[in-house]
């Protein structure tokens, strides 16, 4: 590590700071999208819409306390919970008939659902640019030898492991988390010891949509609230998904590291081509392990 | 039975042709047919420019139109996306039959609609479509553009930044025309106001980018003296929210075009960071002149906001058309552009014209400095400086040479 001065490596533990607070938001919203994926099999399109209207619905509730650091963890605790509401209705509303039907099929309707939440979110919030300001707390940034990281990346950074180890001891401590992953592998046989499958997919599709909304709530003062944030979180979250081996909540830890870890390192080494570098590593993957890095339920 | 058919089929096909027929009140009237991204982002800058039309417009109308002449329009959504832009142009020109076509933010199609101007004979008038290839290599008779372009965006740039201090540059920006457009028009213009300048090197991100701190932080790694930021629209505003939350700012000193407007600035309130430098073609509060403050009062009063640059560009469009009606004597279309050519109009920033040469509109550039101001919900642009039309514009040679390629 010579050629590393130690201002440079500032620099560079920054950057991997910097890396793991944005991978810390896309495993939020990956990991609803892969749940949601391996238990119900349905590839969720529409779930940057969710994370879309979690963002919106962040800034209308925290706009409506005037704009206070108090508005700001009210909204982050209600946020989440509406887009919840609208998981419910589209799953109990339209998704538990279409269970059986083709992965093709799905696909489409919730690829409609996109486009028609898209409309949706234009007409109530118009298309102009929305900005949230970062509670109080989190105002500013520190500094490790001159180089800066806001805090609130680093409040990020804390509530990643702290996601993680909720959704660990979900699928593995908690009665419904191991009858999901039960149903996720063997629907039949879950349905037959008498187990009511329904109410597992609703809560499942439930818990998913919630962790989109909370992703889209925590990235609202970081970023422009628009249409079309959307359409650039969903390509990534597939990815993640993908390479991490669908459906598996760990596989979208590892592929949100490798994604926001890349796309910073890359950045610092090579700026001018800093775009391609997440997506190189997505094919790298892919050739060497197509079926993503670990089990895939599919 | 046949022939009952053919009848009906006969009638139905003449009830059409009669009802298609324009009524008389209906041809009396200039039609300017807007294309323009009503939808998304763009929105917020391009309304401003409908609305600042509308209400010109609408004085004009009050008054007794031109040459005894009501003027109207209708708009079309281009979702910011080249074929159905360019699809509603033509609509527009074949069915609604207008007389005149403006709009596009979207530079891509602006270009399209100007190559649609010169075959259709149309004349066109672009709002907020930043290439110098409209006015510049691919101009042509039917077309003007009635807002600054990137060429005169780097040279506003270039005159302002050859002042600083600074010599280490980096360049940062949007990887895509727009970006690189700015992005080359300062730095080659800064290169020859001051040759030691020395770059760094350069990042670019995907339009759209949400998150700039990883880009920030590397940028700060290489210790530049000054960053040049080429990022329009979508990035402005989210790439000033984290230079905040950074103090990128505070420890270098930064260019970004529009960075001291009021759309950029509005969407993030007192959460700006202060001290960047920008330019604009307008401000609401400068200059502080009887017409300008008149015109503020005015839209505010009709929409309940400050205008912000599409505003004027708008504005400007709807005064341009009615004087070179007025001056052409009659609803002609070569007359009109004759008329154009070369004419001046007493705007809310002073007197602005239309160069002859390349029929680009000759507007100054105000290069500023963000600033909090007590008691004022968002920033406001200080220590302005203006840089006059002449300076910016390319020579005529210049275009007529770029053209001739």
């Amino acid at each position: 590590m010579e050629f590393l001065s130690s201002l440079t490596l500032s620099v560079f533990c920054i950057q991997v700071l910097v890396g793991l607070s944005k991978a810390t938001i896309l495993f939020i919203v990956a990991s609803g999208l892969t749940l949601i994926l391996g238990v119900l099999r349905i590839p969720n399109l529409a779930h940057g819409s969710l994370y879309m209207i979690g963002a919106f619905t962040t800034y209308t509730v925290a706009v409506y306390f005037g704009q206070s650091s108090a508005g700001f963890w009210l909204a982050l605790l209600l946020a989440p919970l509406a887009v919840a509401l609208i998981g419910l209705a589209m799953e109990r509303g339209l998704f538990r008939f279409l269970y059986q039907r083709d992965h093709m099929m799905l696909l489409l309707f919730t690829f409609s659902f996109a486009l028609v939440f898209g409309d949706l979110v234009k007409m109530i919030w118009g298309s102009d640019y929305r900005s949230l300001s970062v509670p109080e707390v989190f105002q500013g940034s520190f500094s490790l030898l001159g180089t800066p990281f806001p805090r609130y990346n680093l409040f990020l950074l804390c509530l990643g492991p702290l996601f993680a180890f909720g959704l660990w001891f979900f699928t593995r401590r908690t009665k419904l988390g191991k009858i999901s992953r039960a149903a996720a592998v063997d629907r039949e046989m879950v349905g037959a010891v008498g187990i009511n499958v329904n109410l597992i997919y609703s809560a499942v599709f439930v818990l998913g949509c919630y962790l989109a909304g909370i992703g889209g709530a925590l990235v609202a003062p970081t970023q422009n609230i628009t249409q079309g944030m959307d359409q650039s979180i969903i390509i990534e979250i597939f990815l993640i998904v993908i390479i991490g081996g669908l459906g598996n909540v760990w596989g979208a830890l590892l592929g949100a590291l490798i994604f926001g870890l890349t796309d910073a390192i890359g950045i610092l080494l090579a700026p001018q081509f800093a775009i391609v570098f997440p997506y190189v590593a997505v094919i790298f993957v892919l050739l060497f392990r197509p079926q993503g890095l670990l089990k895939s339920v599919w | 039975m046949k022939t009952l058919v053919g009848t009906l089929a006969f009638a139905v096909l003449a009830a059409c042709v009669l009802l298609a027929v324009p009524d008389a009140q209906a041809a009396k009237k200039i039609k300017v047919g807007i294309v323009d991204c009503y939808s998304g982002p763009p929105s917020t800058y391009t309304n401003d420019v409908r609305d600042a039309f509308a209400l010109a417009v609408k004085k004009i109308n009050a008054q007794g139109g031109v040459l005894g002449r009501e003027i109207e329009f209708v708009t079309r959504d281009s979702k910011f996306k080249v074929d159905i832009g360019l699809a509603a142009a033509k609509e527009l020109v074949m069915r609604e039959d207008v007389d005149i076509l403006m709009g596009t933010i979207n530079s891509a199609l602006a270009l399209a609609v100007a190559d649609l101007a010169k075959t259709e004979k149309i004349p066109f008038l672009a709002t907020f479509a930043k290439s110098d290839k409209i006015t510049g290599e691919k101009g042509n008779r039917y077309t003007f553009s009635m807002n600054e372009n990137t060429a005169m965006i780097g040279k506003a740039a270039a005159v302002g930044l050859a002042k600083l201090p600074y010599t280490r540059y980096w360049i940062a920006g949007d990887d895509y025309e727009y970006g690189h457009a700015i992005a080359e028009g300062v730095w080659n213009h800064l290169k020859l106001l001051k040759p030691e300048v020395q770059l760094l090197g350069q990042s670019w991100w995907k339009v759209g980018e949400p998150d700039f701190t990883p880009y920030i932080t590397a940028m700060l790694a290489e210790k530049p003296d000054a960053v040049i930021v080429a990022t329009g629209g979508r990035g402005c505003v989210p790439f000033l929210k984290t230079a905040q939350a950074t103090g990128f700012n505070k420890q270098v000193p930064f260019y970004m075009h529009t960075a001291t407007e009021l759309s950029t600035l509005k969407p993030l309130g007192t959460d700006a960071p202060e001290g960047v430098i920008g330019t604009a073609n307008y401000h609401s509060h400068y200059p502080d002149t009887e017409a300008n403050r008149a015109f503020v009062a005015e839209f505010e009063q009709a929409y309940g906001r400050t205008p912000a640059a599409g505003a004027l560009y708008g504005y400007i469009t709807a005064q341009f058309i009615t004087k070179a009606y007025q001056k052409a004597g009659k609803v002609d279309t070569e007359k009109f552009i004759d008329a154009l050519e070369g004419l001046s109009v007493d705007s809310p920033i002073g007197e602005v014209t239309v160069r002859a040469e390349d029929h680009q509109v000759m507007l100054p550039m105000f290069m500023g400095v963000t600033k909090k101001a007590p008691g004022e919900e968002t920033l406001t642009a200080t220590d302005i400086v203006v840089i006059p039309a002449a300076e910016l514009m390319p020579s005529a040679e210049e275009i007529k040479k770029s053209r001739a390629k």
